[in-house]
């Protein structure tokens, strides 16, 4: 009897590394309500901002240009303007209440969903292994919503300029403040990756959506009142970069926990 | 072969007797035993708060109010100390009482019927012996009165806890939304109101998610539509040319003053004394309820004529 005998081949053995990109898809079939929800509020928001923000600026200008300017006629213009604050005081408040329901709404089901109905098992013995799929999910979803976010501050700014004189505000205020520059964005990003942290720790969709509604608010209100009053900066881009870093740190460490999470759920 | 004939017996009915109501109890229990509880330990945890809190505030607001002699230095240090030490935390506090009814309605509407949907569990529940029409029924009555039950208990407690922060900021009972929302049964309302559209956008999304955020929005819009059309309109308005009734200090038995217009020579306003502010209430429970209980209907119905 012969025996045919062939060197191992050592190369084509491994199987070809699936691509990041397949994530692309996966992420859109499986999230379709966070990406078509998140940029349809986005072209509401910026349309809206933009109809509201060209009315201020029109009607802010009016009432500078009104001469003389204590007369009947020109206090009945700045009552009008009153109007104008309320609106931009309404769009501010609802850009506030954003990252809220972006906490809540949008970040536990990206995992606790498979968690909670047992699709994981099927999710995350996919060719591209559960380390990735998480990873590629997160990258996407967070990047979507922080861009959205960092897109609409300059332009909220711009609706908001004239109401500093009118309305006596600085740029400390923290309402204000939350509002401009790069934080609203960080918080966003907090938001998002808050909720999908407590998905993946409590794996049920409704109490993670709870808990991560409280710790935010917990975490919002421990901001407003404790670290920025002892914040070690007291200029307002100074403290933007100082709550920006911080916040974009605790949710590099969010995900690095969600992260370890999907490693050790059996 | 002798063959046994027997007459049929007709006192045998043939058709079961109908499932009791009670067994729905254990059944809703059983079901939603986590919201329920995560519910009344979330409560139960801000009450603790409103308690500690409460007694501090009004502690404080009866030394202020006992101060003699009242335009001194120190009583007025007193005064701004009870304005920076309490008017944020209760203007927060009230802020969020504000948005709870909607919280609420959120968390606990849509989980009834949607989650069932969604699993495709609904195929199991409803051929119970009960029949659909009676579980839906059973469930979302029996979770409406706990709900609204826990709401009111929870809403009288924030009247007590709020009392000498109104009283000091002057907040009129009728003028003040923050005020009047969380005084009486109207916060139990809104939050049954809230409840049932979760339930009935939970039957028609039939998916969790998208059902607790048409509810938010759905809510919100009811909640504008109520306060800044509806609420003038109630029929408790009286107008008069009296302007006396205004100049006083505002306390919060101030009246709301909806609008002003002149006739020839006379001022007219049209106003809502403090003493209507009962009958506001319980005008706008009244329609509340008669959504909610709208709501429930369709929900019903919704279910039965739904192919399993």
């Amino acid at each position: 009897m012969t025996v045919l005998t062939m060197p191992s081949r050592s190369t084509g053995a491994e199987p070809p590394h699936v691509p990041w990109r397949g994530m692309l898809w996966v992420t859109w079939r499986q999230h379709r309500g966070v990406l078509i929800s998140v940029p349809a509020a986005f072209v509401v928001a910026v349309t809206g901002m933009l109809i509201a923000g060209l009315k201020i600026h029109h009607d802010y200008a009016t009432v500078l240009a009104c001469r003389p300017a204590a007369s009947a006629a020109c206090q009945a213009l700045s009552m009008g303007f009153h109007k104008d604050w309320h609106v931009a005081n309404g769009i501010r408040i609802v850009m506030l209440a954003a990252p809220v329901l972006l906490a809540m709404l949008a970040g536990p089901p990206v995992l606790a969903r498979d968690l909670e109905h047992g699709t994981y098992r099927w999710a995350w013995t996919q060719g591209i292994g559960r380390v990735r799929w998480t990873l590629g999910k997160l990258a996407l979803l967070g990047s979507v919503v922080t861009i959205a976010a960092l897109l609409v501050t300059p332009l909220f700014t711009w609706l908001f300029g004239p109401f500093f004189s009118t309305q006596d505000l600085t740029l400390l205020d923290w309402a204000v403040f939350a509002t401009h520059g790069t934080v609203y964005a960080a918080w966003m990003l907090t938001a998002f990756c808050l909720g999908a942290f407590f998905g993946a720790l409590i794996r049920r969709i409704i109490p993670a959506m709870a808990v991560t509604l409280a710790v935010f608010v917990v975490l919002a209100g421990v901001t407003w009142f404790c670290v920025r009053t002892f914040s070690p900066v007291t200029a307002f881009w100074p403290m933007q970069v100082f709550e920006s870093a911080w916040l974009v740190v605790l949710s590099a460490l969010l995900v690095a926990g969600t992260i370890r999470l999907t490693q050790v759920t059996r | 072969m002798s063959v046994l004939t027997l007459p049929a017996q007709p006192a045998q009915a043939t058709a079961p007797a109908p499932v009791p109501w009670q067994r729905m109890l254990w059944v809703t229990w059983r079901q939603h035993r986590a919201m329920l509880i995560g519910l009344t330990s979330v409560l139960a945890a801000v009450a603790v708060f409103l308690l500690i809190a409460g007694l501090d505030v009004h502690h404080a607001y009866t030394a202020l109010t006992a101060c003699r002699p009242v335009n001194s230095n120190a009583c007025a240090a007193l005064n701004t100390h009870f304005n920076d030490a309490y008017w944020p935390m209760g203007n927060t506090v009230d802020i969020f009482m504000n948005l709870t009814p909607v919280l609420i309605g959120m968390f606990t509407g849509p989980a009834v019927l949607a989650r069932e949907l969604e699993t495709g569990t609904f195929r199991y529940a409803w051929t119970q012996g009960i029949g659909r029409v009676r579980w839906t029924i059973a469930k979302l009555t029996l979770l409406a009165v706990v709900i609204t039950i826990l709401a009111w208990a929870f809403s009288q407690l924030f009247d007590w806890f709020f009392d000498p922060i109104m009283d000091f900021e002057a907040m009129s009972i009728v003028a003040s939304k923050g005020v009047f929302d969380t005084r009486g049964i109207d916060f139990a309302a809104w939050t049954l109101v809230a409840f049932a559209i979760g339930a009935c956008l939970g039957m028609l999304i039939r998916r969790i998610i998208p059902a607790m955020a048409a509810t938010l929005g759905v809510y919100l819009g009811l909640d504008l539509l109520s306060w800044l059309v509806l609420r003038e309109d109630y029929p408790v308005a009286i107008d008069t040319t009296d302007a006396n009734l205004f100049n006083g200090p505002s306390t919060p038995s101030s009246p709301w003053v909806l609008r002003t217009w002149t006739v020839g020579h006379t001022n007219w306003w049209r106003y809502i004394p403090a003493s209507r502010f009962w009958p506001m209430q319980f005008i706008e429970s009244g329609w509340l309820l008669v959504l909610a209980i709208a709501l429930i209907a369709a929900t019903v119905w919704l279910v039965r004529r739904r192919a399993a």
